[in-house]
């Protein structure tokens, strides 16, 4: 990754967390003075190297971890703005990248009971939770939409 | 990767399913902070898979699930 990519990755995240969405590329491209081609030309290599995910169809994102660019089951609400996270590991990275406390909304993905899980000062409020992880992490990128 | 209220619901919900790896929150909470924190760092910079894995040593998970031998940075 070189530094102009970096750049371009770190200037995307800055305008997810500016927008409390994911940014599109006629928005990147604005901002960092590029056409949107570059922009996305960019974003391709990006998500080769795994520092965001596209959508396979689309010239959107999908991720720029751990924010969700699409709804999730994994609501998180930090920062004075509703955030999706790509899952649970991913929930508590939300409140995590943004270095505030937060209160993230999902379900037990077996019985659906509702959960809530206040994070302050970086510890759950809910000590009795269980996360649980099918993947083996050498795997996790083949397929991280599914991970 | 999943919240669960119980080990009992971990079971049930994996079925027939390989079973993966289970974590406390508490433990996933730690892990978060740990892999999460420098994202919107507007200094960032990519993470080696070393990096990464140092993170996963560094809390414990240290068996073979949480071994990342990809060829290419878990950024």
């Amino acid at each position: 990754m070189d530094e102009g990519d970096v750049a371009l990755r770190n200037l995307t995240y800055g305008l997810f967390v500016e927008l409390g969405r994911a940014p599109t590329v006629d928005d990147t491209s604005t901002a960092i003075g590029a056409t949107p081609d570059d922009v996305w030309a960019g974003w391709q290599r990006l998500h080769d190297d795994h520092a965001l995910v596209l959508q396979s169809h689309t010239r959107e994102l999908r991720m720029a971890n751990p924010f969700s660019a699409v709804p999730t089951a994994y609501r998180v609400f930090a920062d004075d703005r509703w955030w999706y996270a790509n899952c649970a590991w991913d929930a508590f990275g939300v409140c995590a990248a943004l270095h505030v406390d937060g209160r993230i909304e999902a379900s037990c993905a077996d019985c659906g009971e509702p959960i809530k899980v206040q994070v302050r000062d970086e510890q759950p409020d809910d000590v009795t939770l269980l996360f649980h992880c099918v993947v083996p992490a050498a795997l996790w990128w083949d397929d991280i939409v599914s991970t | 990767m999943n919240l669960f209220r119980s080990e009992e619901h971990i079971v049930r919900w994996l079925g027939t399913r390989a079973n993966g790896a289970t974590i406390p929150v508490t433990k996933l909470c730690e892990l978060a902070y740990a892999w999460w924190g420098d994202r919107i760092d507007p200094n960032w910079q990519p993470h080696t898979r070393q990096q990464n894995q140092a993170i996963l040593n560094g809390l414990g998970l240290t068996d073979q699930f949480w071994s990342l031998s990809a060829t290419v940075p878990n950024t």
